[in-house]
């Protein structure tokens, strides 16, 4: 790669952040998602506070808001594409960057900047959070376990993220971007699982279950389909897979 | 120099451009003239890499847009609105433009200054007037000091100042030699700063010429307008 070109990503990479970090939405999202996760985690904890000691896990409650969490980070990948269709930014964007691939995977690395160091603390903060709590009445985890399962939960998170905006970018409306990704992992998801039980193997494989193996730690109570492993490899090909459909279509259509 | 050549441009089954062709050259102002729908949007969209041709082509300076090593440098561009988000400040979102070229920041605050938005450029965008909008649209356009400009309705929204200034403005442009393509419906405005005319009606070009050219036996370039838009279109001057 020439000098000239490496310039030229990064000179990108730097706008394309500039515009992440000076959208307040952005930092709305990450501020109310990470003041929930701890009034969930706290909820979650005082409700482990109350069983029996020594039956649960600092992990298992500490994340146990994950369902929930995963909303904030959909919410922030949508804004993140949606965002270039208010005011007409996508004319400014792709006069200044025509590039419409490489811009919108450099929107993506960016994002993915921002939301690793966001998720991480939002998924530790609760685990912390259950972990001072409760480190006298739950099974407290192995460092390493702790460690692990965390950066398990950043990389669901941020793939979470990059999918949602991928989607946004499909759809490049806020509403219809929302309603269709709340929608499948609050309801359609949940639901199919239950009343549709003859598929559920088959859901193992979608984004939302195959993430879920990327932060649970294996357990001997269920069966574990997919390894830790499997499931960030099935959640990144999804990632992948919608990231190139954006990447086709938004290089294909009219601005 | 801007080159449109055959533009045709289908969507759905509807023909919005048929066939539109002209240039716009170094050193002059071409102003681009058409009722509401005529097509003038679409060329400029079309020219600015935005949407796609169904066929023909529209080239700056041999290139289509997208080929330009560096285009904020080369053609500076304003079309309807801000374009900018209405959540984020002027000063940020020229900033992220400066960013993605490399140019410095204090280039930010010279074309903030020169469009007189210095003062409001911590606000929100979304906070704007119409004509601070148009000023920041301006600015986005004059950031990379880029010897092409198109701009589409530049004095829409202008206080009488800021007409004035931007006539002026665009005069000084094409005498160093730039080239400058603007529309407009503001017949009186525009016979005021163009030296050449494109008039497009139902997607096709029905003037092409100098200012005289086109104004002709008419009076005004208003009167001509309305001459060639409404009784005789489809003749091409």
């Amino acid at each position: 790669m020439s000098v000239s070109s490496s310039r030229k990503i990064t000179q990108i990479l730097g706008a394309e952040l500039g515009k992440l970090v000076t959208l307040p939405l952005i930092w709305l999202a990450l501020m109310w998602t990470f003041i929930l996760n701890l009034v969930l985690a706290a909820a979650f904890t005082s409700v482990g506070l109350q069983g029996a000691a020594g039956t649960q896990s600092v992990l298992n409650i500490g994340l146990a808001s994950m369902g929930y969490l995963q909303a904030g980070f959909i919410i922030l990948g949508i804004l993140a594409t949606c965002s270039e269709y208010t005011g007409g930014q996508i004319r400014t964007t792709l006069t200044t960057i025509p590039w419409r691939g490489f811009q919108l995977s450099t929107k993506h690395l960016a994002l993915a900047i921002i939301t690793i160091p966001a998720a991480f603390i939002i998924a530790t903060s609760g685990v912390l959070y259950t972990f001072f709590m409760m480190r006298d009445t739950a099974v407290v985890n192995e460092i390493d376990t702790m460690i692990q399962t965390l950066v398990g939960a950043t990389g669901y998170l941020t793939l979470t993220t990059l999918l949602s905006a991928a989607i946004g970018a499909l759809l490049r409306r806020t509403t219809p971007a929302l309603v269709v990704l709340l929608g499948y992992y609050f309801i359609v998801s949940p639901l199919t699982r239950v009343f549709l039980p003859s598929i559920k193997n088959y859901l193992n494989y979608f984004p939302d279950t195959a993430g879920y193996y990327m932060y649970m730690p294996p357990s001997s109570d269920e069966i574990n389909v997919l390894t830790p492993m499997q499931g960030t490899g099935f959640s990144m090909l999804w990632t992948l897979i919608f990231i190139t459909v954006a990447i086709v279509f938004y290089r294909k259509r009219d601005a | 120099m801007l080159t449109i050549n055959n533009l045709v441009k289908h969507r759905g089954t509807q023909e919005i451009l048929s066939g539109i062709s002209f240039k716009a050259r170094p050193g002059r102002v071409t102003g681009f003239l058409g009722p509401n729908g005529a097509g003038k949007s679409s060329t400029l969209r079309i020219l600015l890499g935005l949407d796609r041709a169904t066929s023909g082509s529209a080239l700056i300076n041999g290139k289509p847009f997208a080929e330009l090593h560096n285009p904020l440098l080369t053609v500076g561009t304003a079309l309807d609105g801000s374009g900018a988000h209405r959540m984020r400040t002027g000063r940020a979102h020229l900033r992220w433009m400066a960013r993605a070229v490399g140019l410095p920041r204090s280039r930010v605050e010279e074309v903030l200054e020169l469009v007189g938005l210095t003062n409001a450029a911590g606000k929100r965008v979304g906070s704007y007037s119409l004509g601070m909008g148009k000023r920041l649209g301006m600015a986005a356009a004059l950031l990379g000091d880029p010897e092409i400009l198109v701009l589409d309705e530049p004095v829409n929204g202008l206080d009488p100042e800021g007409i004035r200034w931007i006539r002026t403005f665009l005069r000084e442009r094409a005498a160093s030699g730039n080239t400058v393509l603007l529309s407009s419906h503001l017949m009186g405005e525009l016979a005021e700063t163009v030296d050449d005319v494109v008039i497009i009606n139902h997607g096709k070009v029905v003037a092409d010429g100098t200012l005289e050219e086109v104004t002709g036996n008419h009076f005004t370039l208003e009167e001509a307008f309305f001459a060639l838009t409404s009784e005789h279109a489809g003749d091409t001057v």
